[in-house]
Formats: structure tokens, C-alpha cells, sequence
């Protein structure tokens, strides 16, 4: 069966998002001191094909952050950063982009911007969500959201994908925030609310 | 020009025409070249077993039915099974999460699909851990595959019709 969600969910998985980001969107500019400017963020259910699409061109060369999610929900968290904008990134920290420390300083981003979204998702649901150590890759796009979907989703005929982008004021970098739930993790992050029933 | 899309087959005989299967991770890019008559065929696979899975209208997406159906496809377009050249790239195992290697676990579900059909893999570039662009020019034959940041490299060339023809081309 395919999962299908209301629009009542959509909206509460928008604005779980949305409180997420926020929350990682703070922890950049302390961490850079800078401002960080936030969308509002999409929330698609859409076949795999098409919610890797969603997420840019698929041969696009990206540097990518995968923070496995354990606990009460299960999924990945991944931070899409075009090399632009790890190139803007790195020398906000005082590091060079394309060398180890610029990847371990990537990667420690990664780490701070999912954390910060992971606690903001705990604290409103009140379910229990840790954290797994970050994994840097850069390679394409589609490659890494297809195979990171498969991991999570194994049927692959419905993916959720919520997304928002961050971007450095001033500077031309945008950081594409994505969590990429199980499907049991979906209706997990909708208990709380009470919403956990498809209509 | 065919952006062979994840689940998707295209088959194709216009000469020039390219098929592509763009950012494969652990999904595989399968091409199949009759250069007799002219066909070509990719499919653009995704998990191993279409067992539990409700979507039958996507048979390329999985290999136990994506290999017959792409096969399928290029006889009606004047293909010959027995004389297919097989070539795969993609299976890439692109994180160490989970216990399952789906691309491992594609790319032999390709290869046993291939040897049931009567046909074995000419060439192939799979496993690893980098994401690939498989891409084939319709008349020409020749399959390269890139990888990210990279150039691509011949995988496999059909070298097709008479030599005559090929140096033609080349001039």
C-alpha cells in the first residue's frame, strides 16, 4: 500500500520542519556570526524519482552531510551544500574548503545544524531522537538522495521529503536542509500531535 | 536526447539520439545494443525484486522485471535477443549505512536476469562507493560512464555495421 498523507498531516510535517530549521538556522549564525536567512520550507510526498528531481539536477556535483537519525524515530537527516557554498563556508571559519580540515569543518557544521533541528523536532514531540555520527560525501546529487532514500524507504514508492534552504546573508550560499524519514518514522513524528491516522 | 529517469526503460533506433541515466548511486544504468538493427535500450533500475511491491506499472524499476521488459521493448522494435551486447554501470555502495548493500545486491539481480535471458554482461563499472552518469549515443554504440567532477571514459564500444562506416564517421 501506498502511504498517503492529508493535508492536515502535510501541514504539521511543514511546520515541524519549519521549527526545525529555524532552529538550525540560529545555530549557523552563532556559529559564523553572521545572519542566516530561511525559506519556508516544502514538504513533498512524491515518488522517489521525482523527490530526488525536487532536490536539484541530479549530476550536480554536491557536498553532502548525512546525519543517521536513531532513537524513537528512525531516518537521515542530510544538509545539501552546493560547492559555492562551501567555498563561502569554509572561510567563514577561517579554513580552507578543499582540504581535510575544510571537510572536518563541513562535516562539524553538519553536525551542529542537524543536532540543533533533531532537538528542536525532540522538544516538540517529545520523543526521543539521537543522533548518529555524520558522514561527508561530495559526488551527484541524485546519487546520493536515491541511494539515501533506499536506505530509509525500501519500497521507494512514496518519499517524504522535507526541505528548507538556508542562506549566509550576503554571500552566495544556500545550504538545502532534507529529512528523509522511515516510513513508520512518519507517522512516529505525527503521534505526538495526535495526527498519526491517514483520513 | 533521453534522460532515462530512475524506473524508467527507453528504447530507442534514431541515430544521434542519446540515452542517459543520470547521478546512479545504488540504482543501476543497464544497456542493451543490438548494433545489427540499430537498437539501443537503457533502463534505469532501482531495487533488486518487484516481489511485495504494488507498482507493476513501473517494471523498470526493479531487475527481476526490468531486464525481460527492456529486453521485450527492444524486440518490438527489431532487436535480436541472442545478439545483444549487455553493459552496467552503477551499484555503488554511496554510504556505509544499513546492513543492506542495495547496490551490490542490484547489480547481481541484473546479471542473473541477463544470464535467464541467455545473455552475460560485455562490460561493466559497478560497486565502489561514487555515484555515476551512464550515457550511450544511438548509432554509435559506444557507452561511457563519468563520475562526479570526472571525464568520461569508454565502458564499452559496439563497434558497429562495417569498418567502412566507422572510419566514415570517424573522418
Amino acid at each position: 500500500m501506498t502511504p498517503r498523507y492529508t493535508e492536515l498531516q502535510l501541514d504539521a510535517l511543514r511546520e515541524l520542519a519549519n521549527i526545525a530549521s529555524g532552529n538550525a538556522a540560529t545555530s549557523l549564525a552563532q556559529m559564523l556570526g553572521r545572519e542566516v536567512e530561511l525559506n519556508v520550507p516544502r514538504v513533498l510526498a512524491l515518488p522517489l524519482a521525482d523527490a530526488v528531481e525536487a532536490c536539484g539536477s541530479p549530476e550536480d556535483a554536491t557536498t553532502s552531510v548525512v546525519i543517521p537519525l536513531d532513537g524513537d524515530v528512525t531516518g537521515v537527516v542530510l544538509l545539501l551544500i552546493e560547492p559555492q557554498g562551501a567555498e563561502t563556508l569554509c572561510p567563514l571559519l577561517g579554513v580552507d574548503a578543499w582540504d581535510e580540515i575544510g571537510e572536518s569543518a563541513l562535516r562539524e557544521i553538519g553536525n551542529i545544524l542537524g543536532t540543533s533541528c533533531l532537538n528542536a523536532l525532540a522538544s516538540m514531540t517529545g520523543l526521543h531522537l539521537e543522533p548518529r555520527p555524520p558522514h561527508l560525501t561530495t559526488d551527484m546529487l541524485g546519487a546520493i538522495v536515491s541511494s539515501l532514500a533506499l536506505t530509509t524507504t525500501a519500497s521507494a514508492e512514496l518519499v517524504l521529503v522535507l526541505d528548507s534552504e538556508l542562506s549566509v546573508a550576503g554571500e552566495p550560499c544556500s545550504i538545502s536542509f532534507v529529512l528523509l524519514p522511515t516510513e513508520g518514522g512518519v507517522s512516529d513524528l505525527l503521534a505526538p500531535l495526535g495526527l498519526a491516522e491517514a483520513a | 536526447m533521453g534522460t532515462v529517469r530512475m524506473g524508467e526503460i527507453e528504447v530507442s533506433k534514431r541515430t544521434g539520439e542519446e540515452l542517459v541515466a543520470r547521478g546512479l548511486g545504488s540504482c543501476i544504468g543497464l544497456a542493451l545494443i543490438d548494433h545489427m538493427s540499430g537498437v539501443a535500450g537503457m533502463a534505469h533500475i532501482v531495487l533488486p525484486e518487484s516481489s511485495g511491491h504494488t507498482s507493476t506499472a513501473e517494471p523498470g524499476k526493479f531487475a527481476d522485471t526490468g531486464v525481460p521488459a527492456l529486453i521485450a521493448q527492444m524486440q518490438r522494435a527489431g532487436a535480436v535477443t541472442r545478439r545483444l551486447d549487455a553493459v552496467m554501470a552503477g551499484g555503488a555502495r554511496m554510504f556505509a549505512l544499513g546492513e543492506m548493500d542495495i547496490g551490490a545486491r542490484n547489480a547481481e539481480a541484473v546479471t542473473a536476469g541477463l544470464t535467464r535471458a541467455g545473455l552475460r554482461v560485455r562490460a561493466a563499472d559497478t560497486g565502489g562507493n561514487r555515484g555515476r552518469t551512464m550515457r550511450l549515443t544511438v548509432g554509435e554504440f559506444e557507452v561511457t560512464v563519468k563520475e562526479a567532477g570526472g571525464e568520461p571514459v569508454t565502458l564499452f564500444d559496439a563497434a558497429p555495421g562495417p569498418a567502412s562506416k566507422r572510419l566514415a564517421a570517424r573522418a
